[in-house]
């Protein structure tokens, strides 16, 4: 299949921003547009809304009180840094690009943006279920290697790869660009 | 005049006066050709305590080549020391290590000779091996499967962790939210969290229930968070133990190599093993990763490996020591023997500010160079360096090299430092120096002579014989021929042996001192140069020898020129009493040269003392005043047995304004003191040198042949008259070696040298008034000189006597008494 457009979600988790440095290459490789989504998770929104909404540090595990406003603050900044991180992988290249921000649930997000010949990479773990609603075949990856013959037996509808594992999501952009390049077909 | 007592001394004939060598006696034309002389010249005990201590393979059998300078000490020492190194076994090399165990402390290894530099290449090599087996075994996919496999473990304990509280709150109607720092617990709302206003409008008790379900949600949550550094930390062991299992079979195939070829070497073998084990532990260290890419491991950057490079220093090898296998014991000379220059030193590199250090920036000292076989230093460079003589002291007690640098010892810089494992000793040293420091040392070190138990104690000169005088022959063609200098011939060789006479000051005697000698012939072959001569003549050394005069004569022709002029006052003509020409000598630069000097004594009633002006004034050394001293001793003893002497006298060395040294001229004085007791005019044509003793026998003294050459000088100067000439003791007549001047004018009977044994011989020559012995009765014959002096102090002692019995009968005493 050839990929018009290749279209990654980003959401509130720094450390999954890896993937933007093989995202850039893959679609300069690919001559796709890249788009980039940062979603802001509604429900978070809504938990931090809650009177008695706290948070349990992921390493530290201490308990921090949380408001929406700082919780605006703190997804507008995250949104700005991955937008700079974006900047400067995709400055050193000549890839079209574009960044938004939306707000609702990634898998949704994505799935509203995504189009024919579109290539979605989605760090979720089972949207399964959303893909036959939304007209978009949905393959959630348990090895890279699934991710060049997924696209060779992809039509026109868009192709989601679907992963919590940002490693693996790499990984697959990584074979995905030197397949694409190996064989032009 | 009265009969003399004695018979008159004879003057010295011409051949007394300058022991010639005669020419003829030699059977070669010039020095091309004598053999070498192996060895040098009259150094026999030296040779053989060299010899002895070079052989005696012993504790503390160190040698002190001691003797004057230029006697050629270091060229024996080093031409004994060359012979023996050859005959002896190439030492071993020696390198430092890095110490796995204990960092700060290198550890040295020993290999045979000339396989230091082998093995720190074939380390490099491995190292090499090492940095393209080990990633490629990391590329393997062996060990991404087994790698991926470690990491899904922790990701899946992880995440099953938090699943299982997300389940559990699931149960409660309580949804899991990830946060950006974290987690959050809210409750469900159909397949999103609640909201708000939802939340507001439920009963106050539900509301309750639900902070208190989510409370609890969240102490589970924080348990499990706490456990995951836990399991974080055994993933790493896997991963670890992964390392080692993947590049294990790399690393001991490629040391394997290496330690069968060290096989037979137990401390190079265990130095590999701990490189192994260490490889094996840092194998991550020998990846390259690719520019830019940060190395992850369970999604968190891992900390880049500092500096690769830098981390592989570690399995350099610093060969400290490398010899060339066959080349015999080294010979080691350091000029410069400071503390860091004996014992090595350990290098810094500035880093960020601070000084930093590891076992590569270790060198060597001259201790470590000379190990296994001889180090040869100056004993006073030694000295002279801060701590040095004690570091060398230590290293030879210890038997061992223990680098340590100054500023370490005296905790002068803290920084990182090094204590390299000590390396152990076995060296022969060769101190070499003066007698003095030798004898200093002795007497001050309690340790010195513990290690420096042999003294090769060098002489400056040699019995001058037919057999010797061929020797030297021999032994100025050999350093003509080291030089590369012209032969030269017989007449010149006879010259330079007359030098070598004249330079120990000895007619019996010939100068060994080899660098003087060394510089005359080359002094000598530059004028025959000059003369366009093939061969350097007797005219060429006479030139060099006057050549060298004239360049070192300033000071003697300026103060013979102020002689000459009246402005020093000598007489060379007339009488005088008590005024005598005593002679000095002054050693500047290493060049003597006599002058004369006025002494004059004056007399008067005293209490018995005579007093050294130069003294008083503390100008005179302590020799000088025993002399005078001894004058005193002399004069009671002799002419006021059995009444006080009633004497006051003082001597003076006229326009000295240095200080004066040596008794030398304590015969001219007492010559002055005797001619002004007896009023008897002293004859100004002669000068006189010679110590005295107590019973008036004249003593020998040094620089005869200076003295009588300053006062001849000043002779000519003024014309010789015929009647002038010089006193010396007879004891001295052996040392003479007189220019040629001197001889030639006292065989032209213009200059005369008396050697005198008694004062009684030298008052007579230079009063020309007889000295007088006593006769049977005990009294001297009137009108001698001894006569003349007994009188006068009797004088005076009468007038003492007379002065201290009151003044009633003084005056008929005293009447009586000239009557």
């Amino acid at each position: 299949m050839k990929v018009r457009r290749l279209i990654i979600g980003l959401d509130p988790v720094p450390r999954r921003w890896a993937l933007i440095e093989e995202a850039v290459a893959a679609a300069g490789r690919m001559e796709a547009e890249l788009i980039a989504l940062f979603v802001e998770n509604a429900a978070l929104l809504d938990f931090a809304q809650l009177p008695f909404a706290r948070e349990v540090g992921a390493v530290s595990a201490a308990r921090r009180a949380l408001d929406a406003q700082a919780m605006e603050r703190s997804l507008r900044a995250m949104a700005g840094e991955a937008r700079r991180m974006l900047e400067a992988a995709a400055g050193r290249s000549s890839v079209r690009w574009s960044f938004r921000v939306a707000r609702g649930s990634l898998v949704e997000v994505l799935l509203a943006e995504a189009g024919e010949e579109d290539l979605v990479i989605a760090t979720a773990g089972h949207p399964a279920e959303h893909g036959r609603a939304w007209k978009a075949r949905v393959v959630h990856l348990d090895d890279p290697e699934q991710a060049l013959a997924a696209l060779e037996a992809a039509g026109g509808e868009a192709l989601v790869l679907a992963s919590e594992d940002v490693a693996r999501l790499r990984e697959a952009l990584r074979r995905l660009a030197r397949g694409q390049q190996r064989d032009p077909d | 005049m009265a009969s003399s007592s004695a018979p008159p001394v004879p003057e010295l004939v011409p051949a007394q006066l300058c022991r010639s060598c005669d020419p003829s006696r030699f059977a070669f034309r010039t020095t091309e050709e004598l053999e070498d002389l192996p060895l040098v010249l009259g150094q026999r005990r030296a040779v053989a305590a060299i010899r002895f201590g070079i052989g005696m393979e012993r504790d503390g059998y160190n040698l002190f080549a001691m003797g004057p300078e230029g006697v050629g000490r270091h060229t024996v020492v080093r031409g004994h020391l060359e012979q023996e190194a050859a005959r002896r076994e190439t030492p071993s090399d020696w390198c430092y290590v890095f110490n796995f165990e204990t960092p700060h402390r290198p550890r040295a290894l020993r290999l045979p000779p000339g396989e230091a530099g082998r093995f720190r290449q074939a380390m490099a090599r491995l190292v090499e091996d090492l940095r393209a087996a080990i990633p490629a075994a990391f590329e393997s996919d062996e060990y991404h499967a087994r790698l991926r496999e470690i990491e899904a473990e922790f990701g899946e304990r992880q995440e099953r962790a938090i699943g299982a509280i997300g389940e559990r709150a699931a149960a409660q109607g309580i949804a899991l939210v990830r946060t950006p720092a974290g987690f959050g617990f809210a409750p469900r709302h159909g397949d999103g969290v609640m909201s708000p206003e939802h939340f507001h409008k439920l009963p106050e008790e539900e509301r309750k229930r639900i902070e208190s379900t989510i409370s609890a949600l969240q102490e589970e949550l924080e348990r499990a968070i706490h456990d995951m550094p836990k399991w974080r930390s055994e993933a790493q062991r896997k991963l670890r133990d992964l390392n080692r299992q993947v590049t294990r079979t790399a690393v001991t195939s490629l040391i394997g190599e290496l330690r069968a070829q060290y096989a037979a070497l137990g401390e190079v073998v265990g130095y590999l093993d701990a490189v192994q084990e260490d490889v094996l532990d840092h194998a991550e260290f020998f990846r390259q990763p690719r520019e830019g890419e940060q190395p992850m491991l369970f999604g968190l950057p891992l900390p880049l490996p500092e500096a690769g490079e830098a981390f592989l220093r570690r399995y350099q090898v610093n060969v400290l020591i490398e010899r060339t296998p066959g080349s015999g014991a080294p010979i080691v000379h350091e000029d410069n023997p400071t503390n860091d220059n004996l014992v090595g030193r350990i290098e810094h590199i500035a880093q960020m500010g601070a000084l930093v250090t590891d076992f590569t920036l270790i060198k060597a000292g001259a201790l470590h160079r000379a190990n296994g076989g001889y180090l040869v230093l100056d004993a006073l460079k030694v000295l002279a360096q801060p701590l040095a003589w004690e570091a060398l002291k230590r290293a030879l007690r210890l038997r061992e090299i223990r680098i340590e640098s100054l500023g370490q010892a005296l905790s002068l810089i803290s920084t990182v430092s090094l204590e390299p494992q000590p390396i152990p000793l076995e060296v022969k040293v060769v101190l070499v120096g003066q007698r003095m420091l030798y004898y200093l040392l002795h007497a001050y070190d309690p340790e010195f002579g513990e290690l420096f138990k042999v003294a090769a104690d060098f002489e400056e000169d040699v019995a001058r014989d037919p057999e010797n005088d061929f020797l030297y022959a021999r032994m100025v063609a050999t350093l003509a021929r080291g030089a590369k200098l012209r032969p030269l011939d017989r007449d010149a060789v006879a010259r330079v042996i007359e030098y070598g006479a004249r330079a120990a000051g000895d007619a019996e005697k010939l100068s060994v001192e080899l660098r003087d000698l060394c510089d005359l012939l080359r002094e000598s072959d530059y004028w025959a140069g000059l003369a366009a001569r093939e061969v350097v003549g007797a005219e060429d050394v006479e030139r060099a020898i006057e050549a060298r005069r004239d360049r070192a004569g300033r000071i003697r022709e300026r103060l013979q020129e102020e002689i000459l002029r009246g402005t020093l006052l000598i007489d060379t003509a007339g009488s005088r009493v008590g005024q005598v020409n005593g002679l000095s000598v002054v050693t500047l630069g290493g060049v003597s040269f006599g002058v004369p000097h006025r002494i004059t004594a004056r007399v008067r009633l005293g209490a018995g003392k005579v007093v050294d002006i130069e003294r008083e004034a503390q100008l005179g050394g302590p020799i000088h005043s025993k002399g005078v001293l001894i004058l005193s001793g002399f004069l009671a003893g002799r002419y006021a047995v059995n009444r006080p002497l009633s004497l006051a006298a003082s001597l003076v060395f006229e326009q000295s304004y240095g200080v004066v040294e040596g008794d030398s001229a304590s015969s001219a004085e007492l010559y002055a003191l005797l001619s002004a007791l007896a009023e008897v005019p002293v004859n100004q044509s002669f000068a006189v040198t010679g110590s005295v003793n107590q019973h008036g026998e004249v003593q020998a003294i040094g620089g005869v042949n200076e003295k009588i050459e300053g006062f001849f000088e000043v002779c000519r100067g003024r014309g010789l008259t015929g009647a002038q000439g010089v006193l010396i003791p007879a004891a001295n007549v052996k040392h003479l070696m007189l220019g040629r001047e001197v001889v030639e004018a006292v065989a032209a009977g213009r200059f005369h040298i008396y050697p005198v044994a008694t004062v009684d011989q030298g008052i007579e020559i230079l009063t020309g008034v007889p000295a007088g012995d006593r006769d049977a009765l005990g009294r001297f014959p009137p009108g001698t000189v001894n006569f003349r002096v007994e009188q006068r102090l009797a004088d005076f002692a009468e007038r003492a006597r007379a002065l201290g019995a009151g003044p009633g009968p003084r005056k008929p005493a005293r009447g009586k008494a000239r009557a």
